[in-house]
Order: C-alpha cells, then sequence, then structure tokens
C-alpha cells in the first residue's frame, strides 16, 4: 500500500532518501479525486506525504508551512536565519510582492497514509480528505474577522498563476529544516462572461421546414379549390338554367351570379 | 337535394365519416394543449423568464382550434346530410379560418421547438437565478420564477445546472457575483444530501469528489418535456390539417355540386 502510495504522489525513490524534498514540488490534489480543482479562487494541493521523512528526528516536534505566491516573484520564504517568513496574505498583497504564509500543518503521516479508496464511504469521506489534501484559498472570513489570529487562507484571485511551497520547520527552534521545490505554476480558472454565450439555435431542423412549406401550400391549394369550387357552382347553375337539366329546381331561373345569394335563396 | 343515387350517398357517407375523425381529432388536440398548457413540470418560469413563450401562445391556439374543428364538424355533418348550400358554405368559410389559425398555432410550434438549446437554458440560469439586483419588477418576478424552479428542478431530480455543475464553474454569474467560489463553487442543491437536506459532505460537494455532488446536467428535464410536448403540439396539428386538407377539398367539390 504504501508503495503505491508514493508513486501515486511525487514518485519518490529511494536515492532520495537523504534530502527527498529538495527535489519534490507540491502537487495539486489527484484529478480523480477532486474533480472540481482548481476553481476560480481556490486550488486544492497534496499534502507532502512521505516527503520530509528522511529528516525526523525522534523526540523533536515538526510542523509543516504551506506559503503561496503568485507567479513570477521574488521566491524565499525564510529571512538570513533560515527563519521561516511570517507574512501574511495582506502584506504581500495577496502574492503578487513574494509569498504568504498559507497555513500551518502537522507532518503527514508518511506510515499510515489515508486511503483513497475510502472516500466512498460517507463516515470516513471527511477524515479521508481532511487528511489527503489542503485547500488554498477556503477560508471566506478570516481576512475580514477581527479578531482572527491563526493564519488566514483566504480566496486567490481568479485567472492568476499560483506557485505553491511546503517547507519543514522544527518548533522548538523555528528554523527551517527542509524545503520542496516551488510548484509548477497552478492557474486559478478565469472567469468567462455569461453574455458571450450564443442562444442562437443555428439552423432550423428539417421538421420546422416541412411542416411550414406543406402547411403554406396546403392552404394555398384550398384557396384555389374555394375559388374553383365557387366559380363551378355559378357556371354549373347558369347551365342548368339554359339547358334545363334533369333535376327540376323552383329556383334555377333566378340564380344570381354570386353565390352567397344562391345560398340564401336555397334557405328559403 | 343531392342525386339519390348510390354515388353521391356514398360520397355523402365519406364527408361524414371525414368529419367525424376531424370532430374526434379536434377533441384529442384541445386535452392535448391543455395538458401543455397546465405545465405538469412546472417549467413554465423558465419559458417565461427567456421572453418568449410561443410555444404557449401555439398551445392556446390549439384549444380553442380543437374545440371550433368539433363544432364544425359537427355543422359539416349536419350540412353534408341535409346537403344545406347555405350551412356547407358557412362550414367551408369557417373551417378555411379555423385551419389558417391551426396553420399558425402548428408552425409557431415547430418554429420554437428550434429555440430550446443548452445555451439559451445555460445563459438565463446564470444570468437570472438568485438574481440580487432585477431591473424592474418584471425582472424580479422572472428571476423569482428562475431561481425557484431551478431549486425544485435540482433537488427533485439529483442533477445540477444545463450541462452539469462545471456550468458554474465556467461562466461568471449573477450567482457567483454573491457568493464567494471558495464558499459555492456551485449551489447547495447541486451536493448530495440526506433526507433533512445536510449535504453528506460538503467539503466532498466542493471539491467535486465523485459521489457527493450531482454531476448531472437538468438539461433532458427541462428541454425534453418541452420538446415533446412542441413536437406534440405541430406534428398532431400538421397532421389534422392534412386530413381536414381533402376533407375539405371534397367538400367543397360536393358544393359546387349540390343541385336544387
Amino acid at each position: 500500500v504504501k508503495g503505491d502510495w508514493e508513486a501515486l504522489f511525487l514518485g519518490v525513490s529511494i536515492s532520495d532518501l537523504l534530502f527527498p524534498a529538495q527535489s519534490l514540488r507540491p502537487q495539486i490534489a489527484s484529478p480523480q479525486l477532486a474533480t472540481n480543482n482548481p476553481t476560480f479562487t481556490t486550488v486544492a494541493l497534496e499534502k507532502p506525504f512521505c516527503v520530509f521523512d528522511g529528516l525526523l528526528s525522534p523526540g523533536k516536534s515538526y510542523e509543516v508551512y504551506l506559503y503561496a505566491m503568485m507567479d513570477s516573484s521574488n521566491s524565499a520564504v525564510t529571512d538570513n536565519n533560515s527563519k521561516p517568513l511570517d507574512t501574511t496574505f495582506q502584506e504581500v498583497n495577496g502574492g503578487q510582492l513574494g509569498p504568504y504564509k498559507a497555513a500551518v500543518l502537522n507532518v503527514p503521516d508518511c506510515a499510515s497514509p489515508p486511503k483513497l479508496a475510502d472516500i466512498r464511504n460517507v463516515k470516513k469521506a471527511s477524515d479521508v480528505l481532511k487528511q489527503y489534501l489542503f485547500r488554498v484559498g477556503d477560508d471566506v472570513s478570516c481576512l475580514y474577522d477581527p479578531n482572527f489570529l491563526g493564519v488566514c487562507n483566504p480566496p486567490l484571485a481568479s485567472g492568476t498563476t499560483y506557485r505553491f511551497k511546503y517547507i519543514l520547520v522544527d518548533v522548538t527552534s523555528g528554523i527551517m529544516k527542509d524545503e520542496t521545490l516551488w510548484s509548477e505554476p497552478i492557474k486559478t480558472n478565469s472567469v468567462k462572461k455569461s453574455s458571450t454565450i450564443d442562444t442562437w439555435p443555428g439552423r432550423r431542423s428539417g421538421g420546422m421546414i416541412v411542416i411550414t412549406s406543406i402547411l403554406s401550400v396546403l392552404i394555398f391549394l384550398l384557396l384555389a379549390g374555394l375559388f374553383a369550387s365557387v366559380f363551378f357552382a355559378i357556371m354549373g347553375s347558369e347551365d342548368s338554367a339554359t339547358t334545363e337539366t334533369r333535376h327540376i329546381s323552383q329556383t334555377v331561373q333566378q340564380v344570381a351570379p354570386r353565390p352567397q345569394a344562391s345560398s340564401d335563396r336555397a334557405d328559403q | 337535394m343531392a342525386k339519390g343515387d348510390n354515388g353521391v350517398r356514398c360520397f355523402q357517407g365519406l364527408l361524414v365519416l371525414g368529419n367525424v375523425i376531424i370532430g374526434l381529432c379536434g377533441i384529442a388536440l384541445t386535452a392535448e394543449c391543455i395538458f401543455f398548457v397546465s405545465d405538469q413540470q412546472t417549467l413554465y418560469p423558465l419559458l417565461e423568464a427567456t421572453n418568449n413563450d410561443d410555444i404557449y401562445g401555439a398551445a392556446w391556439i390549439g384549444i380553442f382550434v380543437g374545440f371550433a374543428l368539433f363544432n364544425l364538424a359537427v355543422l359539416g355533418i349536419v350540412g353534408v346530410i341535409k346537403s344545406n348550400r347555405a350551412m356547407l358554405l358557412a362550414y367551408i368559410i369557417l373551417m378555411l379560418i379555423t385551419y389558417a389559425f391551426e396553420t399558425a398555432s402548428c408552425i409557431t410550434a415547430a418554429t420554437h421547438r428550434d429555440f430550446f438549446t443548452r445555451n439559451l437554458f445555460l445563459k438565463q440560469m446564470l444570468e437570472k437565478y438568485q438574481n440580487p439586483e432585477p431591473l424592474n419588477n418584471d425582472d424580479r418576478w422572472m428571476s423569482e420564477g428562475v431561481t425557484r424552479t431551478w431549486d425544485r428542478l435540482m433537488l427533485q431530480h439529483e442533477c445540477c445546472g444545463v450541462n452539469g455543475p462545471s456550468d458554474w464553474q465556467n461562466y461568471m454569474s449573477k450567482f457567483r457575483s454573491i457568493n464567494s467560489d471558495s464558499e459555492f463553487p456551485w449551489p447547495r442543491q447541486c451536493c448530495v444530501m440526506d433526507i433533512q437536506g445536510i449535504p453528506f459532505n460538503l467539503d466532498g460537494c466542493k471539491l467535486g469528489v465523485s459521489g457527493y455532488y450531482k454531476d448531472k446536467g437538468c438539461y433532458e428535464l427541462i428541454a425534453g418535456p418541452m420538446d415533446r410536448h412542441a413536437w406534440g403540439v405541430a406534428w398532431f396539428g400538421f397532421a389534422i390539417l392534412c386530413w381536414t386538407f381533402w376533407v375539405l377539398l371534397c367538400t367543397m367539390f360536393y358544393w359546387s355540386r349540390i343541385e336544387y
């Protein structure tokens, strides 16, 4: 299981045992798991499983810091004494001026990583997600909350490229022990305006053309038929008036050329 | 009176039969159009918000035309049996008017059917769903209708967006302008919920973890019934018109040959 896990992550090889992290980069969370990633304002990253293991000495406590910055900016996350920077989102203008500390995490447990298959289990899903990934840009309220004291992780800007970096910090001395490379640039979704959607259906369907054309022709034929029958009705009555055909009619002699008039008379 | 020989009787019989069928079809058309207008799926607000509910206009015409066809068929039958020129002339003229109306209904339904595209409902959903600042009362009414309909559709039919939840991620929307993307990548109705309406796993839903969000689009549920009904109004109307055409022509022929 562990071997699979490592392969799934960063392609950890045994040769990287000493300072493995320095050749690795933070990775975006598995797209098979988190299909909605990145979004407009968030990026979900895999936690650094088995990345810093070579450096953990027993009895000491460590933390992992996550830094984020916009692409193409200054990339130092420590000062000259290798103390990690404590910059916040506001101080670096959302990552424009330099990296900011986005999260403080526990060192992920390499020995018992979460099983991604457990995600189907409703009871375990929440824990699996918490252990497996971190969602940068998740906290919508901390920027506006004056009482908020922790590390603020406010929404990112949309359509912007970000890079991320994990570092390992010794809690007691507060000194960085190891770091990963900056991640590949990860771009948040950009906003497409809804007014650009074209709702025109394009070509007409065959059915519509058939119905319209046939009905137009039928209406035309009906009107033609009406005129023809009126015409023949008049002709016929004139014929019968002149040639005295086999049927006797009391009104034949008076039939007027208009059908309306003749039908009026038929009522009488 | 008409000629008494068998040929004429036979022709009269055909006309009566034709009119009986017209009458029955008229009732059926009325019933079908009433069913359509009664809006069983409550999708009318979506159509209303496109500012184009021609298909309902077509169905309303269909209701009255169906009723008129039934009445005219009765008139026609009586007229043919009595061989009454005046009645038949009235029948022919009124039938032509009805025919013209039904043609209009039929063509309108067939044409409007082409306009039920995915993009039509997508754009409307993005621009009207939870619209916080409608332009005027009319717009407010439409936005509320769209919001209500979409909430219900997404809850009851286990679907989300027009093509899928990605609609909310691909485009800017009124919903997006009032809700943070971090908190609401898509509406809560897109999350798979338990009976009490609480998402099974909210984080999973936001991240798009399979099984915790509804990945199906609602397009089929919207366009499906509308499309079927419009198809019915258009093609049933068309069939009736084709039949009526022959009956009407024959009646004209008969009318022109009635002698006194």
